[in-house]
């Protein structure tokens, strides 16, 4: 039971740090990153080869540095990073919106079948395996209460990347991705680089999807192409319109619903005697159409993008006058401006 | 008349030029939209860009601003040249603009979008966010104050916390306006400002553009209604079929028969005919 449930957290705090990397993407910058699950794929495989020792018996693979945790999910998360301002020196010049969308996803399939084909990278089809726990032989941890502690650990961790999100999106930054996102003239013709700015939102999700990565092949000690199927950054967008793009906790909301509930919970309710494996492959069915219920229903997620107000900015209040509010639905008497005399009229 | 100064050539002796340009050429598919327009803006005055529908007066606003890029011809701010610069490039030169059809930052509140336009924000970079998050506390409560204020003037302060998207036509006009005067434009490019609005409001606008200039921002509008014209600005450049036709005064174009032929005598025979 201990194992179901920790089990069930981590997946619910590595996928609220995956949800909030495309929240920064998406949900704030408002690019259509369908490549998503790319990154956390790169994430994990170089959390791998940074964890594993040069050589091991049976794995072909790049690196091998032996490091610990977190250097090897650093390294995870950083690789992310270098391969999103790649794809974004490709992509973000030219394209926007759909376009953008259709050019990442075929690159998910190109970085997808480049990893599944060129062995000597991360060990092809059959991935890596055997990563090491981090801290088990340290602490002296068994198979079984290594998950609860990696599961605090995934927590810790995503703690301090929502504190760090938090400040990034409350920031002058996060709200010039929101300009961005709105309108990308305008932002530019209030003099914001829009290039830039699109590429700082790449990379840091990009990093958050590394560092998401990276916990994941930690958990479970093995990452091959099974585990991310192009289709799968769909579940990562599911966990965000479920849960509210735009805003962070509604990423947590999201992961918890869609992420631990409808995909992993699933996994560990009893069998349908005659059925074997049946709801589990359901799973993916009751997202989609959780999603189109909620696109339907309430596009803007379970916990909607907040607006800042105001007073939060520590400017000095002004008296809520009527008078300054001016009708200006309906046509009123003219002349306010008092031209000069000897002005043309 | 083409390519001249706005003045006479005593007066623009001592006439700053704030923004020029020299044979801006423009075509979509081979159809020219600007076909050579050269002209001249004073500096710390107000021109309106007049001409028939279709004359290219919004496409060169968009060269200018750097939306889009010239197929020929230069464009100074100043005595830099600017020309094919992108347009965020141009605005950090302090060159700024409006548009035809009001374009607000919808999903960020009416004070958010005034305090995206300060340029040289601390809080656009990261290193900064993550860094120095007091520095940015600062620069963030001395915008805020100050957009606050020119909310109150703008009339829009009640709104302060609405998300932009939920303003009325009008209230979208004005907030555009607040936004690029946030930005503190050495030249201010206004598209039509008064287009869609309410007569109390064109007033109010126009009031607004006046203060501007009284604090010595340089403004070309483009605008149809020739009161409003009349009233407040100092110049007016005619553009028709993409070329600079007549400069000068009101007063002195209205003499210009070129000008009444393409555009005035049109604009007056509606005036008549309603």
């Amino acid at each position: 039971m201990t194992y179901y449930v920790f089990t069930l957290v981590f997946f619910l705090f590595d996928y609220f740090i995956l949800a909030m990397g495309l929240n920064i993407q998406y949900g704030a910058a408002g690019i259509l990153n369908f490549a998503y699950i790319g990154f956390v794929a790169i994430g994990a495989y170089f959390t791998g080869v940074a964890s594993l020792p040069a050589n091991t018996l049976g794995q072909q693979y790049i690196l091998g540095l032996g490091l610990p945790f977190p250097l090897n999910t650093l390294i995870g998360g950083l690789a992310a990073m270098l391969l999103s301002v790649a794809v974004a020196l490709i992509t973000l010049r030219r394209l926007r919106t759909d376009y953008l969308a259709i050019v990442l996803i075929s690159m998910s399939l190109v970085l997808y079948d480049f990893c599944n084909n060129f062995v000597s990278m991360f060990n092809g089809a059959d991935g890596l395996y055997n990563v090491p726990e981090p801290f088990a032989k340290t602490l002296g941890l068994s198979v079984n209460s290594f998950i609860p502690f990696f599961a605090c650990v995934a927590g810790v961790v995503a703690l301090i990347m929502w504190f760090v999100m938090s400040r990034v999106t409350r920031a002058p930054l996060g709200r010039t991705f929101r300009a961005v996102r709105d309108d990308h003239v305008v932002a530019a013709a209030l003099g914001k680089d829009v290039f830039r700015m699109q590429l700082k939102s790449m990379m840091i999700g990009s990093f958050y999807a590394g560092i998401g990565g990276g916990l994941l092949i930690q958990f479970g000690g093995s990452f091959n192409p099974t585990a991310w199927l192009p289709g799968e950054t769909f579940v990562v967008f599911a966990v965000l319109i479920v849960g509210g793009a735009g805003n962070n906790i509604g990423m947590f909301v999201g992961a918890l619903l869609v992420e631990t509930l409808l995909i992993h919970l699933p996994a560990f309710l009893p069998e349908i005697p005659g059925h074997p494996g049946l709801i589990e492959y359901f799973d993916l069915a009751v997202v989609g159409i959780v999603l189109m219920l909620m696109l339907w229903f309430r596009p803007q997620g379970m916990v909607p993008e907040s607006v800042r107000r105001a007073a939060s900015f520590g400017a000095s209040e002004r008296p809520d006058g009527e008078a300054d509010d001016l009708e200006l639905g309906t046509p009123a008497a003219p002349a306010r401006v008092a031209f000069e005399s000897g002005d043309p009229q | 008349m083409s390519g001249a100064g706005l003045l006479g050539s005593a007066q623009s002796v001592s006439q700053a030029v704030a923004l020029h340009c020299e044979g801006i050429t423009k075509a979509f598919q081979g159809v020219h939209a600007v076909n050579g327009a050269a002209f001249e803006i004073p500096q710390g005055q107000i021109t309106a860009l007049i001409g028939p529908n279709g004359a290219g007066k919004t496409t060169v606003v968009n060269v200018l601003s750097g939306a889009m890029k010239c197929d020929a011809g230069r464009a100074f701010l100043g005595d830099t040249e600017i020309t094919n610069w992108p347009s965020y490039k141009i605005a950090r030169q302090g060159l700024l603009r409006t548009f035809q059809l009001s374009r607000e930052l919808g999903g960020l509140t009416v004070l958010e979008n005034l305090l995206t336009a300060p340029p040289h924000q601390a809080g656009d970079s990261l290193v900064n966010v993550l860094l120095r998050p007091g520095s940015i506390r600062r620069q963030e409560r001395e915008h805020a104050e100050r957009a606050l204020h020119l909310l109150e003037v703008y009339r829009l302060y009640r709104h302060r916390d609405t998300r932009a998207r939920e303003l009325s036509g009008g209230q979208k006009k004005l907030l555009e306006m607040a936004r690029a005067v946030m930005a503190s434009p050495k030249v201010l490019l206004l598209d039509e400002p008064m287009a869609g609005v309410n007569p109390a409001l064109i007033d109010l606008i126009g009031d607004y553009i006046l203060d501007l200039k009284r604090s010595g921002v340089t403004v070309l509008m483009i605008e149809h209604n020739l009161n409003v014209v009349e009233k407040i600005c100092d110049y007016v450049i005619v553009l028709a079929e993409g070329r600079t036709l007549a400069t000068g005064r009101l007063s002195e174009l209205r003499e210009n028969t070129e000008v009444v032929k393409a555009y005035l005598g049109e604009v007056m025979d509606a005036g008549a005919a309603r």
